[in-house]
């Protein structure tokens, strides 16, 4: 690939997103500003965003990488994403809106009224955030590596040095509108390039691509289908997927930034919407993909049939224009994701650790940002849907049973909800570990590389159990705080925002 | 706020679990203004309280009666994918039907069950708002 191509999508990229953030910084004044964006976002504009960050590698690149290696069993993966949006809506959306605070641990005080519930819920934020980085600096150093031929630490760094300048000059007022242009961008880096791709391989630009169509390559083997996973396998990543997307800090700070409950549920609708349209495209790659490029199957860079396939389908300018077009889409993909996992982790950080000063926001974003620059450094890729997939399962051990338990039921106690994150989070991370470094025909290998299965269900009977031994320690100002949770808001006859 | 504190009746020391019976449109409503009234009854009364908590047990059912629903539509999808050699083997334009049912079928099945979740919420909200404005 010409490198040139590479270069100037990133560059262009970057830039478009220093500018946003740039303009952005005129409006943001306040702390209020840096944190929520005033809460004043408008529906679209919000969903947009959300659908900006939550787009992440995994979406961009790796659900075509998994199809290309396990075929159709890959698509359970884009069905998860958008449906974890539907257990958010169903179960968070405007309860965690109308709560009032700015982050998961604030929530955790309010309901739980303990510091103790408040610092394990920031820990474990914390965690989360950093191990959903990982995997987006690991594709930037794929798509660098890929695009350009430079060595992998430049793609991580670059990532992180833009997204620190970014968050420290703007606040998430500013990230709004850069998610917001992301999400599009992403859109129409995958959209057309697609298009172009179905086109061609449908014959009826009556070009022939390079070497024809390979005999005895189809593009839906019937083997697909009676090789796939076990039902073991699908129903645990379901479970991860569907309850962990409604605990992922970058996900839930966005929220806060509706006008009131009904925004929040508005929002999410149209983010269903967004995300439906946005998944229908990397399949196509993955399908494609394996009839044109089977070589990055067995060598192990299945992940960058995104990138690769314009180019090998479509010569001459028409080819690189939109090459340059999805390497744009994907390093906007890194960015907009990382992004919005360092606001929320510096807003995390620095509330617990430095008061909450703006300045303290600044010193949080670039601790938040550097540390799993560091991880990323020094560990390899793997599958990128897997392993984000994997902190998908994480998160619904831990916090999802916090956000759900303390919406809807009002016996948890701030015991209950410590013991039920930490045996969530214990139970998956060392399952996730041991996984790792078992053979592929263990029979242990399904329980631990996919346990969201069991882990979740062990997080919520722990977190039930314990906080029914424990009914002294309950909130005794709980009624008013669930009131407040679930009572609409008022059409406000002043025009006032309140909360 | 301050002048339109000094005016709210509610500001005294009312009785808590006290029962507020006033007209809907009652003068005290109008001076409330940009406080939530629906809110004030749910904390001072006993009424309020169990008001509050059918308002969210409806909820929590509709959530929970929506979202299993979509959970046993998958199940049945990929039971058919498994254990239907003929939805298996079927194609519809050249593409097999459990591409088109995973890779594009799902998605309005999702969009319709945030529609009609979205619906029914506003409903239950609704109908607490009416609740309350009734007392």
């Amino acid at each position: 690939m010409n490198p040139a191509v590479g270069f100037t999508a990133i560059i262009t990229v970057s830039i478009i997103t220093a500018l946003i953030g740039f303009y952005g910084l005129r409006i943001s004044r306040t702390t209020s500003d840096f944190y929520v964006a005033s809460r004043t976002v408008p529906p679209w504009l919000n969903a947009s965003a959300i659908g900006g960050e939550y787009l992440s590698a995994a979406s961009f690149l790796g659900i075509a990488g998994l199809i290309m290696i396990s075929g159709i069993d890959a698509l359970w993966f884009p069905i998860g994403y958008t449906a974890g949006y539907l257990m958010l809506l169903f179960f968070v959306a405007a309860p965690l809106r109308r709560s009032g605070a700015y982050t998961i641990p604030d929530f955790a005080q309010a309901r739980l009224n303990s510091t103790q519930a408040r610092y394990v819920t920031s820990f474990l934020v914390v965690m989360v955030g950093w191990l959903y980085i990982v995997p987006q600096l690991h594709g930037a150093a794929l798509t660098i590596r890929t695009t350009t031929g430079l060595p992998s630490w430049v793609g991580a760094t670059a990532v992180v040095v833009i997204v620190c300048l970014t968050v420290i000059t703007g606040g998430m007022r500013s990230i709004t509108f850069v998610q917001a242009f992301q999400f599009w961008l992403k859109l129409t880096a995958l959209a057309a390039p697609a298009v172009f791709i179905l086109l061609l391989v449908s014959g009826s630009t009556g070009m022939v691509p390079p070497g024809g169509i390979r005999a005895g390559s189809e593009f839906f083997p019937a083997s697909d289908i009676l090789d796939g996973e076990s039902m073991y396998r699908t129903v645990s990543l379901l479970v991860a997927l569907l309850f962990g997307t409604l605990g992922l800090p970058h996900v839930l700070v966005r929220f806060y930034t509706n006008p009131d409950g009904a925004a929040a549920r508005r929002t999410t609708l149209i983010v269903l919407g967004l995300l439906s349209v946005f998944y229908l495209f990397p399949t196509i790659y993955g399908i494609v993909g394996r009839v044109f490029l089977p070589g990055l199957i067995t060598n192990g860079n299945a992940d960058a049939t995104v990138l690769l396939l314009p180019g090998t389908l479509i010569g001459g300018l028409g080819g690189s224009i939109l090459t340059a077009l999805v390497v744009a889409g994907a390093f906007a993909a890194f960015l907009s994701t990382t992004s919005g996992l360092v606001v929320s982790l510096a807003g995390v950080i620095s509330q617990d650790l430095l008061g909450g000063s703006v300045r303290g926001f600044r010193i949080a974003a670039i601790a938040a940002a550097v540390v799993p620059l560091g991880v990323a450094l020094g560990t390899d890729s793997l599958a990128l849907a897997g392993s984000v997939g994997l902190v998908f399962a994480f998160t619904a051990s831990t916090l999802c049973p916090l956000l759900l338990l303390g919406i809807w039921w009002r016996k948890l106690t701030d015991i209950g909800a410590v013991a039920g994150m930490l045996t969530g989070g214990l139970l998956c991370g060392s399952a996730i570990l041991l996984g790792a470094q078992l053979g592929p025909d263990s029979p242990w290998r399904d329980l631990l590389t996919q346990p969201a299965a069991w882990t979740v269900p062990a997080a919520f009977l722990t977190m039930i159990l314990v906080s029914l031994a424990t009914p002294q320690r309950r909130n005794a100002s709980l009624a008013r705080f669930m009131s407040k949770l679930h009572v609409p808001e008022r059409p406000l006859a002043t025009g006032q925002g309140r909360g | 706020m301050t002048t339109q504190d000094s005016l709210n009746p509610e500001q005294g020391p009312p009785a808590t679990g006290r029962v507020r019976v006033v007209s809907p449109h009652s003068a005290a409503r109008r001076v409330l203004g940009g406080a939530s009234v629906s809110e004030e009854v749910a904390e001072q009364s006993a009424v309020g309280e169990v008001m509050v908590q059918s308002l969210i047990r409806s909820q929590l059912r509709l959530a929970l009666v929506v979202s299993i629903g979509f959970m046993v539509a998958l199940m049945i999808g990929w039971s058919a994918i498994r254990w239907v050699p003929a939805f298996r083997t079927w194609q519809i334009m050249g593409i097999p039907a459990p591409w088109l049912m995973l890779g594009v079928g799902v998605y309005p099945v999702i969009g319709a069950c945030a529609w009609l979740y979205v619906r029914a919420a506003t409903k239950n909200e609704n109908r607490y708002r009416d609740l309350v404005d009734e007392k």
